[in-house]
Formats: C-alpha cells, structure tokens, sequence
C-alpha cells in the first residue's frame, strides 16, 4: 500500500484545503456503509456511515458509551476477540472488505492501534518498541537499533530513554509510557494509528505533550481518535464525527461543526448539557 | 481507646499464630535436626531394622519421584492451562476449570487408591517408582492447572490486544501472556513440586516401600521416599528407630522452607 500522500489517486473530500497543501492530498482510508453492531443484545453502532481520510487527524467525539470506541475497534476487528461481538454492514479500508481480509496479522501491522491505558509490554524499552519489527522477521540488532531509534524520536521520547533502554517499561512514568506505546505502534511501519482515547489516564502535561505529537506524526500516518473531551477534538482534530447513542449525529471540518453546529445534540453536547 | 483495644486485639492474635507456627516448626526440626548432619544419615542405606545408617535411599527415592512428577505433570499442566485461558473461550472453558480446581479438593488417599486401582491393577503396571509417579501426577496436574489459568487469565485484556495491534498471531499473543504470568507460573509449579514432594498417601499403596536395600534399577522398581518412611517407622518400628523417622521430619521440613521461600522471593520480585 502507498502510504506518500503525494499521488492522487481517489477523490479529494477533506475540507481541510489549507492543511491539504501543507502534507499533500486526501485520500479516503476507511469508508464506513450502513455499519451495525451489537454486544450481546445491546445495539451499540446503528446505520453508520463515515468515511475517514488520510490528512490530518480525525476524531470520534461523543460521550462515554456511545459508540465510538466500539466504532474505532471494528477498524482493525480487534473486537473480534469478544465472543458477544456481531457487525453488519460494511467497512472498506482502501476498497478492500476489511471483515473479509484472512491474513489478520498482516492488516493489523498495517492498521495499529493504541489504547487508553498505557500498556507496555513487560519487557524493556527496547523490546518493547522492537516487538512487532521482530514479529514481521527483522533481525540483526543494528537494524532493530536504527528501527528503535527512529520510532522512539519520532514519539519524542528517544532523548529521555536513550540511556535507559534496557531498564523495563513500566518503570517509566505514564506519559512516558503512552509514548512508548505510540513509539511502538509507529515501529511496525503502519498506514492508520487508531488512538483510543489515549490521554484519558495522562495529567494536563502528559495530555499536550501526546497531542503536540500526534499532530506531528498525522504528516506521516492517517491518525484516527477517540476521545469525549471536545476541547481535545478541537485542540488537535481536523476532521470530527459525533456520535451519540450508536448514531452519527454530525461529521465534517472541526471548526465549522465546533462553531456552528447544525444538529441540536451537537449543541447540547458542545455546551455540556449531554456528556 | 475501643479501636486500641481492637488493634491490639488483632496484633496479638497475629503474634500468636505466627508464635504458634515457629513453635511447630521449632518442634519438629529440633529434635531431629541433629541427625541430619550425623555420619552417614543422607549417605547410607538403614542397617539393623532401621536403628542404625541412614535414609539414603528414602532421600534418592523421593528426589527421583520429584524428577518424574515434574517431567509428567508441567509439561501437561502448562499447555492445558494455556488452552484453557487462551483458546478455549466461554462456558467449556469455564467448565474444565471447575472440574480441575474440584479436582484440587480431592482428599490424597484417594488418588492413591486410583493409581492403585487403575495404573497399577488395571494397566498392570504394578507398585513401582513409576505408578507411584503417576498417581502423584494425577493429583499434582489438577492443581498446576487451576492456579497456572488463574495467573494468565489476570494478564490484563489490554497487552493481549497491543500485540495483536501490532500484527501478532494468536499463539505469539500466547507466547506475550505467559511472559506477562511467568512468574506466577513458576510459583504454581513449585507450589505443585512442594505439594508432591510432601504427599503420603498416593504414593503409599502404590510404588514405595518400607526398606530397600538398594537403589531403584528402573522406574519399574519400587522406591523408599521420605514421607512414606516416617510413617513406616512411627507405626510400625520400636523406639530404637525413631530418631531416623525425627532426623527425616526435620530434612522434609527444611526442603519444604526452602521451596516456599523461594516463592516468596519470587512474589517479591513480581511486587517490585
């Protein structure tokens, strides 16, 4: 798969025409159709259609339960995994049916993932950024060690752990940890990072300083989060889909849903009064 | 001033157990921890009906019994209790489990009239080193399994869907958790060893005896263990003997503190 976003190939939908010309053109990753899905008998996603582009960042925003995790973990089905999990409809990452794709190894490397709770593996530093290098068969420890290196500046967190790489990952501090996390989700080379609300156990400082380097990374990869802080939509979104209740209420540019918000629930949900 | 009298309430009940259980230790270990370091005592065989050597064979007999019960029973208990919690999803999981922590509840003797029944009469296998072995394994299995599930299945939801976030198979998924539980595998394991090592009854009506006059020649011969000869001396010998049975007790309770504070250590570890 090209990950340059510099060839146009499918058609530009990304109002965002300014950031357009700063990191190339838009190309459309995900397209949600008439998605249901269901825990068990609870309804979660109801008739979705969304459609996620490669520039900037997107953001689910909606109150908690409402969806969007269930949403952003149908992306990559790792709510496979949940015996109760049942979906309708149809999600295409790059015009491929994902629920079709067999080889699930290779789709995942491609459409990582990181999560709300910082979840380091228990190993050091280094292994922890250079297991999913080694599960797609690099070896050689300069390659690994170029590989590491990489990831962990592009995640901003080479100049506090390049001394340290050998001690375990859990010794460092929780937003160290979700960089690390970034860090390695970026190792593997993907195309998409799906975030799932990955400031919600971080302090204010951790928070901005994940935010600022998402925003930097989003030149590089297609980055999709979610999160039901709207202030953190607006911090660092481009693109946003509301969602409440399993439903899409609003999609579209941030500012304009932001400031002019067409749907009643949107407004509700902008001025606190649901959520 | 009530919740001083409750602190101190507490305080000296917990002083008072652990006073108890230092003294039943001290009680057995005295008397015979001399004797262990007596000439010959771990290196000679019982001379004289057991009033004179030493309880070499008992000693070489347990170890190989330990030996035999690991190879059987970790490997098996290992991959059972990786497939429980990792393949095997829902009610048939949760069933198996229930039977194997059942399992656990089962009083000793009882497997020992099992391999008695089944490995040694119906396998016609016979009393030997390796039923004895077997019987030990069929109880040890059970209780491997039901704690090993219990310390992978704690290994949070979220480093099983990092790995598989990053491209990882199910078995590499597999291969993460037990890195994540392997400290509690390894206390489960001794845990088991201990237990085995310690048990009596399955082992005394199936692959031991009460005097040998030498060492094993194949797991097809029948063997002394440690237990099974302090209960031999104690019922059946006079009181010229009892000091080999003291000298034993007190060589058992030593191995046992040893293997239990390795566990400690070991759970130090995972705190840290």
């Amino acid at each position: 798969m090209n990950r340059s976003k510099s060839r146009m190939t499918k058609d530009l939908t990304c109002e965002n025409r300014e950031k357009e010309d700063m990191i190339g053109v838009c190309e459309t990753v995900f397209q949600v159709e008439n998605l249901d899905a269901w825990f068990g008998e609870k309804h979660v996603l109801r008739k979705v259609y969304a459609e996620f582009q490669s520039c900037g960042i997107t953001a689910i925003m909606g109150p908690s339960g409402c969806g969007k995790s269930t949403l952003l973990r149908s992306l990559n089905r790792l709510n496979d995994s949940v015996p109760t999990f049942r979906l309708q409809g149809k999600i295409l990452y790059r015009d491929q049916e994902v629920y079709e794709i067999s080889d699930l190894a290779a789709f995942r490397k491609r459409v990582t993932m990181v999560f709300q709770r910082p979840n380091p593996f228990p190993m050091s530093i280094f292994d922890n950024v250079a297991y999913g290098p080694r599960l797609q068969g690099v070896r050689g420890k300069t390659n690994l060690q170029a590989i590491v290196q990489q990831a962990l500046e592009k995640a901003a967190l080479w100049d506090e752990v390049k001394d340290e790489l050998k001690k375990p990952a859990v010794r460092l501090s929780g937003g160290q940890q979700q960089r690390l996390c970034i860090a390695r989700a970026l190792a593997v080379d993907p195309d998409v990072i799906l975030l799932d609300e990955p400031t919600a156990a971080l302090d204010p400082i951790a928070t901005t300083r994940i935010e600022r380097l998402l925003e930097e990374i989003s030149s590089e990869y297609t980055v999709l989060i979610v999160t039901h802080s709207m202030g953190q939509a607006l911090r660092i979104s481009d693109q946003v889909i509301f969602i409440y209740e399993g439903v899409v209420v609003e999609s579209g540019d941030t500012n304009l849903v932001m400031e002019n918000p067409q749907h009643e629930l949107t407004k509700k949900f902008l001025t606190g009064r649901i959520g | 001033m009530v919740e001083a009298i409750i602190r101190n309430l507490f305080r000296f009940i917990t002083y008072l157990i652990v006073a108890m259980v230092l003294f039943v230790l001290g009680y057995i270990v005295a008397p015979g921890f001399r004797y262990i370091f007596q000439q010959g005592f771990l290196t000679e065989f019982p001379r004289s009906g057991m009033t004179e050597g030493g309880i070499f064979p008992a000693l070489v007999g347990s170890a190989f019994m330990v030996l035999l019960v690991f190879a059987i029973s970790v490997p098996l208990a290992i991959l059972a209790s990786i497939f429980l919690s990792e393949y095997l999803k829902g009610r048939l999981s949760a069933i198996f489990q229930s039977i194997c922590s059942t399992m656990t509840a089962i009083p000793s003797i009882v497997y020992g009239l099992f391999g008695l029944v089944f490995y040694c009469v119906q396998l016609g296998m016979g009393t030997s080193l390796l039923t004895a072995s077997l019987s030990l394994s069929t109880m040890t299995i059970p209780f491997i399994v039901t704690s090993t599930t219990e310390f992978l299945k704690a290994v949070p939801v979220d480093i099983r869907e990092a790995a598989m976030s990053l491209g990882a198979s199910k078995f590499q998924v597999s291969i993460m958790v037990i890195r994540g539980a392997w400290k509690g595998m390894l206390t489960a394991v001794l845990l088991g060893m201990g237990k085995s090592f310690g048990e009596t009854a399955p082992i005394l009506i199936t692959g031991t005896v009460f005097y040998a006059t030498q060492l094993p020649r194949s797991i097809h011969d029948p063997v002394m263990a440690l237990p099974t000869t302090i209960y031999a001396i104690v019922v059946n010998l006079g009181e010229r003997s009892q000091w080999m049975a003291q000298g034993t007790a007190s060589l058992m309770v030593i191995f046992v503190v040893i293997i239990y504070s390795a566990i400690q250590i070991l759970r130090g570890v995972r705190k840290g």
